[in-house]
């Protein structure tokens, strides 16, 4: 019971811990934006992650609409199929994924640098020469996985339905022009907001949990592995999570439609 | 003038050192020894203000650090140079880029006046050549040097504090970067505080010398004092 008490206690004050670090780095971004950090964190955060996402994405494309065709051609809804695979990605699958696989690479490095510059005492070096390390390392990677991401995922989105098209026209035989106007009749208002707005929070939480961990990390390279390990393993289950929840928040916005 | 009034310290609600009476007067070098463990890095930690005491208060030129805002802390820092344990080097930029970091985030000076600066404190630990290398290509006692050079780049510091400087290098380096914390401590008549476990280094760069052992400052004293302690503790520090 007490060992029940004593988790529940670390867990609220870690939350605590979550909170602060987020509200003053979006206090650091409001006043004090550094430009330069920031595009650097772009750089690393975005472009960097541009092969894997669109990997992933193409191969979740590829797959999707061969599922999809699987199951729907019995029926002869294979009209259908564009609007079907568009509407997946482009609301789940595509954001989704190219979260999960940018957690495996931007949170698990945020997290085991920080944490090595936790335990090489760089983040107590800065903090002794006046500088916020939220300030410097935390607020400009949070700000590019907000921004990157979205931008990563719609493209990935775009590249997903072009495999899908591939797909089903060489194995369906769904003519391309059939195939894209399910596509348009899919790029509704509410899908859309869902492609933007998935990614957006699923970047915050990438970065926002990478850089938690990290800059709470114990030393030594022990530490810092067990840190980085518990910091992709909660980014996933939180994307996961929030997926669930702005599915549900967006559908009680929008009705059923769509 | 460094003070210690009856403080202790330490993390959440675990004492780590407690009722430090210790004081460094201007221009001395005062070396702290104690086994690993014994809360040395703590009581720097204290001094900078990163930790609060839980009792008592340390005093830094007339300065209640415990009192201080972080605004406060800030400029009180300014008068500080920290050399951390195995020198804490931002490995993202280049050793140029490390000494002259605090002036180009908190001066408005132009690129060519820091390099400058940033020229004369590497030429004062004797390593001009290695500006623009990263920080992972030199060796320990490079790295030191570096961290030393930083520490005094916001303007002659008044403080200087240094964790372990010589630990993990080879007797010959170790005594070149004893030679230079006497250096800066003439060349800039600061007060330092040296943490170290390694006696003939402390006896190498120190006035005054104070032993941590079992959370409590045990003996403080210059060097006859120290040898003629009875002290078990001190006596196998001594005989190593
Ligand atoms: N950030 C921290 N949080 C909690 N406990 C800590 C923290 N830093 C140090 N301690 C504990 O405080 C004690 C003293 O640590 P400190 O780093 O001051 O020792 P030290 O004398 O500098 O040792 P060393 O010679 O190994 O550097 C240790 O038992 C350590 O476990
Ligand atoms: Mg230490």
């Amino acid at each position: 019971m007490d060992y029940l008490r004593k988790k529940m206690l670390e867990l609220l004050q870690s939350m605590g811990d979550f909170a602060l670090m987020v509200a003053k780095s979006f206090r650091y971004m409001a006043t004090h934006f550094r430009v330069g950090d920031t595009l650097i964190q772009m750089d690393r955060v975005g472009v960097g992650s541009i092969p894997i996402v669109f990997l992933a994405s193409i191969f979740a494309g590829l797959d999707m609409a061969l599922q999809f065709e699987v199951v729907m051609a019995p029926y002869g809804a294979r009209a259908l199929l564009g609007k079907v695979v568009t509407t997946s990605i482009i609301r789940d699958m595509g954001p989704v994924l190219a979260s999960l696989v940018m957690s495996a690479r931007v949170t698990a490095g945020i997290s085991s640098e920080l944490g090595m510059m936790t335990s090489t005492q760089q983040i107590d070096a800065l903090r002794v020469m006046g500088i916020d390390p939220l300030d410097r390392l935390v607020a400009p990677r949070i700000f590019a996985g907000i921004v990157m991401m979205p931008i990563l995922s719609i493209s990935g989105d775009f590249l997903a339905l072009l495999a899908g098209l591939g797909i089903s026209m060489a194995v369906g035989h769904v003519p391309a022009p059939l195939f894209w106007s399910g596509v348009r009749d899919a790029l509704t208002a509410q899908n859309l907001t869902d492609a933007f707005l998935k990614p957006l929070f699923f970047g915050f939480i990438l970065t926002s949990i990478g850089c938690h961990y990290g800059m709470k990390s114990a030393s030594g390279a022990f530490g810092v592995g067990r840190s980085t390990t518990k910091a992709v393993v909660s980014a996933a289950i939180w994307i996961l999570v929030a997926n669930f929840l702005l599915s549900k928040l967006l559908i009680n916005i929008w009705g059923l439609s769509g | 003038m460094i003070q210690f009034e009856s403080v202790s310290l330490g993390y959440g609600d675990r004492v780590v050192v407690s009722d430090v009476n210790i004081e460094v007067p201007d221009g001395k070098t005062m070396v702290i020894l104690g086994d690993s463990g014994s809360g040395k890095s703590t009581l720097l930690k204290g001094v900078l203000g990163i930790l609060q005491p839980f009792t008592g208060k340390i005093m830094v030129d007339g300065e209640d650090v415990g009192k201080l805002n972080e605004g406060e802390l800030l400029l009180y820092r300014q008068r500080i140079g920290m050399v951390f344990q195995e020198g804490a080097l931002f490995d993202s930029l280049t050793v140029g880029e490390n000494v002259g970091f605090w002036l180009w985030e908190h001066t408005d000076w132009s690129d060519d006046k820091i390099e400058e600066r940033v020229r004369t404190l590497l030429r004062f630990v004797n390593l001009e050549q290695v500006i623009d290398q990263s920080p992972d290509a030199l060796s320990g006692g490079m790295k030191r040097r570096v961290a030393i050079a930083r520490a005094m780049a916001p303007q002659d510091p008044k403080v200087m504090l240094y964790d372990e400087p010589t630990t993990g290098l080879d007797p010959f380096t170790s005594r070149s970067i004893c030679d230079l914390v006497r250096q800066v401590q003439s060349e800039f008549s600061v007060m330092s505080l040296v943490v170290t476990h390694d006696l003939h280094d402390a006896f190498r760069v120190g006035d005054l010398f104070a032993f941590i052992h079992d959370a409590k400052v045990i003996l403080t004293g210059d060097r006859k004092t120290i040898e003629q302690s009875t002290d078990p503790f001190v006596r196998t520090f001594l005989s190593t």
